[in-house]
């Protein structure tokens, strides 16, 4: 039955082909295969990946990072620093929504304070409550004030979706949920629950249109199904595949590899308050003892890239010329005899099934191997975050663990680990307390980056964790996608193309 | 007979109401949602207040009284991760659930019954032994590995049949084999343990001897009263398939309930769960009330108040 549809739909090709030369050439549906389906569309009310990937096409943002990673106008055209804590935006005013009203700067104005009232409980609320007031200062311009000198503002910003405040207002949060519009390159379609969601081109978007008339995002759980999808010619693109799965593909007829290295950093967090790794010795051992490299090539697949520090080129903080310790089992055993019994006494390796658990057994081996004693513990994400996040008197010992800020500025990532007011930390250093507060407080790039040398220079020293590598992600697609994935793991369509 | 449905009755509150209340409790016991709704970044400050928008910040026995009154009034609240009624996430997950389950069973007892009656009446059959090593690989493979054979064999390989997500009929056949090769396995087991009972019986004797042809004999005798055993596998294997597809839905991208469970479970969207939990135990409840019933539709010597006659 199916073969018989497949004739009938080379009869029609065929016919559309003899009818139209040159229409066909054009992809008119892209398919996407996500892991889940979006938890929600409005950008306002959730923050996981598989809504971002697909709200990100609905609505604009006030600016956006280009392919590059740099911060580029979007909705607005310029800005500038009226004072240290005051940016005023100016706005393009040839921006609609999809429902054909026009963009001011009253929605700027109202998605700023949408996601910053506390009442409306926005998970993404720690991102942007640096901003105190959003105003209107005329119909094309907004003025945004900080509680004080924040430059991660920008790379915050890129997140932030523009909202309609008359739709909003006239339909309240739960109906616009179910169907969001926005002013981006696509409109929503439908959304058929645990299926897929569908969204069609904006023909009216004001900057570059999308190349297909239409996308459809599925939620395919399994990566080896999303893989099986591609070489069936089923899907378009395939999203988070591991290094095997990517082997496989490339030997596919139909599909192909593409990778990015992303703004995440894999590390070896360790509680210093605790024994054994409150001795700094031990920690040096542990250091010498991980073969960064090893874990990147030999099992995650050349994908990913060892770093020195505990960042990626793709921040701002991220500096050239630190020395961490390298891989020297050597060194490392003679630390641990020199650290005595106490050394070897029973670690627990915290870890969820989200990561990946060969490299957490690699890990676990090669502190075996230089003489410590470490035992993998494993828990569920909630459960992990949960005690992650509990302070240095009941951090576990060791944890292995990914971070990712989405903002690309190093205080997204070292504030938040080493800074006690944070229930990450527990490194309880003054000095590193001190430059990571001076660090925020500065708009000057050049002086957060010594401060950030200095930061980094501590960590490499005392080792309050280990940097492990900054994280690849692997992706999917069909032969004729032209794509490049950016280290924000957006996925814009109106940046691909077709080339069949 | 309504004495017994209102002793039934009786038990069906009170089971589901102990279900209600079990997993209410067994899930909060395992922390909040909170942690994974934010981002990393997000200081104990936001985390609290999230928290409280939610209202996980209350006692337990407020929420806990908060449900039972929401519960009583039909209302099985709004999932807090997707934002939408919990019934909704239900209802358009429920089709494709019975779809799934029914091309199961299909699969299950169209291949299940019949091979066990061909064990039964040929058991000693050397091909009715390699019959058996068969059906048992069946009931061996696991379906993530059995499920992604299928799909390379027939999708991508041959091209048949569309390798995951829904459809047309065409979606639902390799599911449906994945699943349903699972549940065959005992449905020509006990068909067989039950027919070869029947057959050692003395009325079997006497019929064949008296030259009752044995296609007649399995029609009219053999086939009512080896049943009920199968009756009661059935009702099992129904509720199985319900709730317990979670590997096929996850490997051919099948949008069922169980998928949706277990991703609730795993961010704690405590009221989906609840909602689930609560028709799974309602399901349950009324196929084991059906199989009772057709007992003694099938057996007359069943009575169902209890009382002999």
């Amino acid at each position: 039955m199916v073969r018989r549809g497949r004739g009938l739909a080379a009869v029609v090709l065929g016919l559309c082909l003899a009818a139209a030369p040159g229409a066909l050439l054009a992809k008119e549906k892209l398919t996407v295969d996500l892991v889940n389906e979006p938890s929600s569309l409005d950008p306002h009310v959730q923050w996981n990946p598989d809504s971002y990937y697909v709200y990100r096409n609905i609505f604009d943002n006030l600016i956006t990072r280009d392919d590059k990673g740099n911060i580029v106008p979007q909705v607005a055209t310029s800005w500038k620093y009226l004072s240290d804590t005051e940016i005023e935006f100016t706005l393009r005013d040839d921006v609609t929504f999809h429902d054909g009203q026009k963009l001011t700067a009253e929605d700027v104005a109202f998605s700023v304070q949408r996601i910053t009232d506390p009442k409306f409980a926005s998970p993404q609320l720690g991102q942007f409550n640096k901003i105190i007031k959003a105003e209107v200062t005329s119909p094309t311009t907004v003025k945004l004030t900080t509680d004080g000198p924040y430059p991660a503002l920008l790379g915050q910003l890129v997140k932030l979706s523009i909202v309609p405040k008359h739709l909003v207002d006239a339909v309240g949060k739960d109906a616009f949920n179910l169907k969001p519009v926005g002013s981006g390159p696509y409109k929503f379609d439908g959304w058929q629950r645990g299926v897929q969601v569908t969204l069609t081109a904006n023909d009216k978007y004001w900057g570059t249109k999308g190349p297909f008339a239409s996308v459809a995002f599925r939620a395919v759980p399994d990566a080896a199904t999303r893989v099986a999808n591609l070489q069936a010619g089923t899907s378009d693109l395939a999203v988070t595949l591991d290094s095997d799965l990517a082997a496989q593909l490339k030997n596919s007829p139909k599909a192909k590899v593409l990778s990015v290295l992303t703004e995440r950093v894999a590390y070896l967090a360790m509680n210093i308050q605790k024994p054994p790794v409150n001795d700094p010795k031990v920690r040096e051992a542990i250091a010498y003892a991980i073969d960064k490299d090893g874990l990147v090539e030999g099992i995650l697949g050349g994908y990913d890239k060892a770093v020195p520090e505990m960042l990626s080129p793709a921040h701002v903080g991220w500096v050239e010329g630190i020395e961490p310790r390298g891989y020297d089992l050597a060194k490392s055993k003679a630390l641990i005899t020199e650290a005595g019994a106490k050394a070897k006494q029973p670690i627990s390796l915290l870890t969820a099934p989200v990561y990946d658990q060969r490299v957490v057994q690699a890990i676990q081996q090669m502190l075996t191997e230089a003489g410590l004693t470490v035992n993998i513990e494993m828990t569920d994400m909630a459960n992990w975050l949960k005690q992650m996040q509990s302070g240095p008197d009941s951090i576990p010992q060791m944890a292995f663990s990914r971070w990712s800020c989405a903002c690309q500025d190093a205080d997204g990532v070292l504030f938040p680990l080493l800074h006690s007011s944070s229930g990450w930390a527990n490194a309880q250093d003054p000095e590193v307390e001190r430059l990571l507060v001076e660090a925020r407080q500065s708009l000057d790039e050049k002086k957060r980056l010594s401060l950030y040398r200095a930061v980094h220079e501590r960590i490499a020293k005392e080792l309050f964790l280990v940097p492990l590598y900054q994280v690849g992600i692997i992706y999917g697609a069909a032969k004729g996608l032209q794509w490049q994935p950016t280290p924000n793991e957006s996925m814009f369509l109106n940046r691909m193309t077709w080339k069949d | 007979m309504r004495r017994f449905l209102l002793r039934r009755l009786g038990q069906v509150i009170g089971t589901i109401f102990g279900v209600v209340t079990l997993i209410f409790f067994l899930q909060r016991l395992t922390g909040d949602p909170t942690y994974l709704l934010v981002p990393e970044t997000a200081t104990q400050a936001d985390i609290d207040a999230m928290r409280a928008a939610l209202g996980f910040d209350r006692p337990l026995i407020v929420q806990y009284l908060a449900f039972l009154k929401q519960i009583a009034s039909f209302d099985l609240g709004r999932s807090v991760i997707q934002n939408v009624p919990v019934w909704d996430i239900i209802a358009s997950r429920l089709p494709y659930t019975l779809q799934l389950a029914g091309g199961a069973l299909l699969v299950a007892c169209g291949l299940g019954i019949p091979v066990g009656i061909i064990l039964a009446l040929y058991r000693d059959h050397p091909a009715s032994r390699l019959l058996a090593s068969v059906v048992l690989a069946a009931q061996s493979m696991p379906t993530f590995w059995s499920g992604i054979i299928l799909i390379l064999i027939f999708a991508v390989t041959l091209g048949w049949l569309p390798p995951s997500s829904t459809g047309g009929i065409e979606h639902l056949i390799m599911p449906s084999i994945a699943l349903g090769l699972l549940s065959m396995a005992t449905f020509a087991r006990i068909t067989r343990t039950s027919l070869l009972d029947e057959l050692s019986k003395e009325y079997v004797r006497t019929a064949r001897s008296r030259g009752v042809p044995m296609g007649l004999l399995l029609r009219r005798h053999l086939a009512r009263n080896a049943s009920i055993p199968v009756i009661t596998v059935a009702a099992l294997e129904i509720s199985n398939l319900l709730a317990g597809a979670v590997i096929v839905e996850t490997v051919f991208a099948w949008p069922g309930l169980g998928q949706v469970t277990v991703q609730s479970i795993l961010a704690r969207d405590f009221l989906v769960v609840q909602g689930i939990v609560l028709l799974g135990a309602f399901v349950t409840v009324a196929l084991n009330l059906a199989a009772d019933l057709l007992y003694s539709a099938v057996d007359p010597r069943i009575r169902l108040d209890g009382s002999r006659r």
